[in-house]
């Protein structure tokens, strides 16, 4: 089975776990964002919101599970065809949460393009955007070495 | 109200529901990677690497994209699976149809 290892900077990651761990224990935000057919059965509308908001933690929980003794020993995460997807979508649902608890300030446009240096810092901003960085590597990551593991799957 | 029996939708409303044709549309968001919704649509779709990027690159500049067309059942159900991908995917009835 083909792996990936990568070797972090512990100083530089552990505090980025904490906003995803606080972040893992907000309520969804992709939920509300979804847009379930409104003339929808109304059972099919909660099954539907259920199984997103469930599948969101489970993919977070998946992503946190990297970070553990070895990681704080080492400093060393590994990816491989078994966790690839999960951690892929984790990174997504995260993404998405930090824009919409933290990265607003700086608006679509700066996030869509990437250049977020000038933006407007405030409390927790800049360890919000690190994190939306962070995240954004990792999936590159995955994309280029697990890419078509995750397609054959 | 109708003395406690269930409303049978017209013959005709009926079918446009289930088998009139419904699009999903794919909407434009600021956080996804490029390289990512490709390979969702790939994934989920079985887009083919040139039609996934074509795809993707509408959504990107014209802010939405229909990725598949038919039944409503499976519309909804191309719609939920791309959602479980955290992209901004609806459902909407084909009016021209």
């Amino acid at each position: 089975m083909k792996r990936i290892e990568v070797k972090l900077a512990v100083p530089v990651v552990a505090p980025l776990l904490d906003v995803i761990r606080a972040l893992g224990e907000t309520p969804s935000v992709a939920a509300p964002g979804v847009i379930v057919p409104p003339d929808a059965d109304p059972d099919l509308q909660g099954a539907w919101l259920g199984e997103l908001v469930a599948a969101e933690a489970t993919e977070v929980r998946a992503l946190l599970a990297l970070f553990d003794e070895v990681f704080f020993r080492e400093g060393i995460v590994a990816f491989d065809a078994e966790n690839a997807e999960m951690i892929l979508r984790a990174c997504a649902v995260l993404r998405l949460r930090l824009r919409e608890s933290y990265l607003r300030a700086w608006g679509d446009d700066a996030l869509e393009s990437g250049d977020l240096q000038a933006g407007p810092f405030e409390l927790g901003g800049q360890k919000a955007m690190a994190c939306f960085l962070f995240l954004a590597t990792v999936q590159e990551l995955i994309l280029q070495h697990l890419g078509d593991n995750i397609l054959a799957n | 109200m109708s003395g406690g029996k269930t409303q049978v939708l017209p013959e005709e409303a009926q079918r446009v529901a289930t088998v009139g044709r419904w699009r999903v549309v794919v909407l434009n968001d600021p956080v996804n990677l490029m390289s990512y919704v490709v390979l969702v649509f790939r994934k989920v779709l079985g887009f083919d690497e040139l039609t996934a990027r074509r795809k993707m690159l509408e959504v990107h500049e014209q802010g939405r994209s229909v990725v598949w067309m038919g039944l409503r059942e499976k519309a909804e159900a191309y719609a939920f699976t791309l959602q479980q991908w955290h992209l901004s995917a609806v459902v909407e009835a084909d009016e021209a149809y």
